[in-house]
């Protein structure tokens, strides 16, 4: 047990320089550096348009029904892993259960299609 | 590594699941303590699965459908969320009184 | 254990024909929909039926057998036997009848109707899963799938705010107490080592006596996770609201379908898995049907609408089967007797899936032309609808329990194996119970007899609605007369 533990003295020496190199650097260049703050260098970076309104903004709904599609196929590679890093041995029968199931999910993304969920408005 | 430290996390989280559930008036922040809760089921399987060592595969793939499901929840979950905000720009459960006995 | 064993072993396909025969056809359903014209989209219906029909054909074709497939270690964790057929044909049944409560609801509303069908043969495939499943992987999954998309289906009117509600009502519950479910079967297989129920049954009789508060804990999740999926009292809050938010004929499937599900979920964990343990859990048992039975029927006293007055008296339906799991016994020469728990608890759920059905279809033919869902509209039915009266008021008297209709012998049987099982105090409040109830039914079958009604406009009740219920009123005429007819099915129908 002692040894297990001994083990993150090595992960708190390297948590130790890390925060130190970052600290240092920061602080480093802050000396080198001039200072002549004016308002519109202050203002917050947006590709170079003045921001407008709160930071806190809405996003389009439409993308939800992405995002949904995306848990979909997220989830799929969460059966898709496991079944590949033994894919060889299994032979025939894994492969076509595999088809069945991705032939299933690509049903879902036909019906998505077909009601043009897809096209952007 | 005793099995016991991860049964105490996993009924931690599980116990700040609970809580979540009950206090919370958000919808989606009740979606959220829910999945809080299926991790710690996760937890739990797992748990017992490393435990088990060479008898512990039906423990892993429990946990992978736990996670399958939990994004069908998830999916569905957010739908009519969305579906409610639509109707009437808010989701506090609070003010879901349209029927009462 | 090798992964490879597990995944390389041949299938019975004939074991699960049914299965994919419903899941083929409600891809069919889906697909067909999506390239049916507008004005074409009620063919969905049909063709759901035709895929119910040739499940119900497979199911048949497997009468007698006794076969299991996807082993694990040497265990069958889907068994086709008696028990699971006969709860599948019973599905089948269900889905049929809700279908043809359906057509004519969702062709006139403009719902999604190739959607809806879907959906509603998705939550029937869990049904049917739900009743061959012997591992806790495969009950969680066929839970889950009869839930999931019966949540889309009562959230189904997008914009109708109390329909949203029900559904975010029935999603939050139903999510909740599969969360709570699942820690308890994390805790069991941690416990037995094993997902398979006959594994988890050989191994939780000798666990040591320190383990034993592990076990009632695992499976007071599980009880909890259940109840919530079974509306029993005081975890169903929930269904009230969803049955009168959702559709008409989605609260018809959830009442029936849906409950039974869950119901059957419960007694293959129950009377599987851990009957050897039963005397810690019998207790909990007891005092969920005691407070589900009298409260579903107090409350439903006081209701002033149809749905909301079925969403009780279902609640108190519950109640009755709970009192079989309370009859369980543990130790030598309980076989017998818990034989005869199960056998009460399958008779009652039949033949309470197929009444309750026909009273929702009854107060769906009302409410859709010339009446409401409010009770004292149904005044003077009689001089309005005959025929409607009648059947209305077989499927009441039915749900009371009174002859000369089914739910007599259903409550009978019960009470019968309460008795025996020498649970003297359980048999008492069951039978204050039934009086409790049968003042409400019978309180609205006086008022369709005798009252005056306020309108003479006559009730029109479409053919397939008329042939629907007046099927399921002779079925439970028939088996009024002839119990063995059900008795006889569930009779040689063990686990």
């Amino acid at each position: 047990m002692r040894d297990y533990y001994a083990q993150y003295v090595t992960i708190g020496i390297f948590a130790i320089v890390a925060a130190v190199l970052v600290v240092g650097t920061l602080q480093l260049s802050r000396l080198l550096r001039p200072s002549h703050p004016t308002a519109e260098k202050l203002t917050t970076y947006e590709s170079g348009i003045d921001p407008i309104g709160a930071g806190w903004a809405q996003t389009s709904v439409r993308y939800y029904v992405y995002a949904l599609l995306f848990v979909i196929f997220d989830v799929e590679a969460v059966f898709l892993f496991p079944w590949a890093t033994v894919f060889e041995s299994l032979g025939t029968q894994a492969f076509v259960e595999m088809v069945i199931f991705v032939g299933i999910l690509a049903l879902a993304l036909l019906y998505a299609i077909k009601k043009r969920l897809l096209e952007w408005l | 590594m005793p099995i016991a430290y991860f049964l105490v996390l996993s009924s931690l989280l599980f116990c700040i699941g609970v809580y979540g559930v009950l206090a919370r008036q958000n919808a989606v922040l009740i979606l959220l303590s829910i999945e809080l809760m299926l991790n710690a089921v996760n937890i739990n399987l797992l748990a017992f699965s490393a435990h088990l060592a060479e008898a512990g595969v039906p423990g892993q793939i429990f946990a992978l459908f736990v996670i399958a499901v939990a994004a069908a929840e998830v999916g569905v979950g957010l739908a009519i969320v969305i579906l409610i905000f639509r109707n009437r720009q808010n989701v506090d459960v609070d003010e879901m009184s349209l029927m009462k006995w | 254990m090798e992964l490879t064993g597990l995944v390389q072993q041949s299938v019975d396909w004939h074991a699960i024909a049914p299965e994919l025969v419903l899941a083929v056809s409600a891809f069919i359903v889906l697909v067909a929909d999506l390239f049916l014209p507008k004005e074409g989209k009620w063919i969905a219906m049909p063709l759901a039926a035709a895929g119910i029909v040739a499940t119900l054909a497979a199911v048949v074709s497997l009468a007698g057998d006794d076969r299991g497939t996807f082993e694990v270690a040497g265990s069958a964790t889907f068994v086709v036997n008696d028990f699971a057929l006969l709860f599948k044909g019973l599905f089948c049944v269900i889905g049929l009848f809700v279908l043809a409560i359906s057509f004519h609801h969702f062709r006139s509303g403009r719902y999604y109707q190739g959607e809806y069908y879907f959906l509603m043969l998705t939550s029937l495939l869990g049904g049917l899963a739900m009743a061959s499943a012997r591992d806790l992987i495969s009950i969680f999954i066929a839970i889950e799938l009869i839930s999931i998309p019966a949540i889309v289906m009562s959230a189904m009117r997008k914009g109708d705010a109390r329909s949203n509600e029900a559904g975010l009502k029935f999603f939050l519950f139903s999510v909740l107490s599969s969360a709570l479910m699942l820690y308890g079967m994390s805790l069991i297989y941690g416990l037995t080592g094993s997902t398979v129920l006959t594994d988890i049954a050989s191994s939780i009789g000798s666990i040591e006596a320190s383990s034993e508060p592990v076990v009632v804990l695992a499976v007071f999740f599980l009880l909890v996770g259940f109840a919530f999926k079974i509306s029993a009292v005081p975890f169903h809050f929930w269904a009230p609201d969803t049955y009168e938010g959702a559709p008409s004929p989605v609260a018809a499937f959830l009442s029936t379908a849906s409950k039974v599900g869950g119901f059957v979920g419960l007694l293959i964990l129950m009377f599987e898995a851990f009957p050897s343990v039963a005397d810690t859990w019998r207790p909990l048992f007891a005092i969920l049907a005691v407070a589900t039975m009298t409260v579903g029927n107090l409350v439903a006293l006081r209701q002033t609408q149809i749905i909301r007055l079925l969403a009780y008296s279902g609640i108190a339906q519950s109640g009755y089967v709970l009192v079989c799991f309370a009859l369980i016994e543990s130790g030598p020469g309980a076989a017998e007797a818990n034989r005869q728990a199960l056998t009460s608890a399958i008779v009652y759920l039949a033949i309470y899936a197929v009444m309750d059905a026909g009273a929702f279809a009854a107060a769906v033919s009302f409410a859709r032309k010339g009446g409401s869902y409010f009770i004292s509209d149904y005044s003077g039915l009689w001089r309005r609808s005959p025929v409607l009266a009648t059947l209305m008021a077989g499927f009441l008297v039915s749900l009371a329990g009174t002859p000369p209709m089914a739910g007599a012998w259903a409550k009978l049987f019960v009470f019968l194996a309460t008795v025996q099982a020498e649970v003297y105090w359980l048999a008492v409040v069951m039978g204050v119970n039934a009086v409790i109830a049968a003042w409400y039914y019978l309180a609205v079958v006086k008022a369709m007899f005798f009252d005056q009604p306020d309108s003479t406009e006559a009730v029109e009740v479409p053919y397939l609605l008329r042939a629907a219920m007046g099927l399921a009123a002779a079925a439970l005429v028939a088996v009024f007369v002839y119990p063995p007819l059900i008795t006889d099915l569930a009779d040689k129908a063990p686990l």
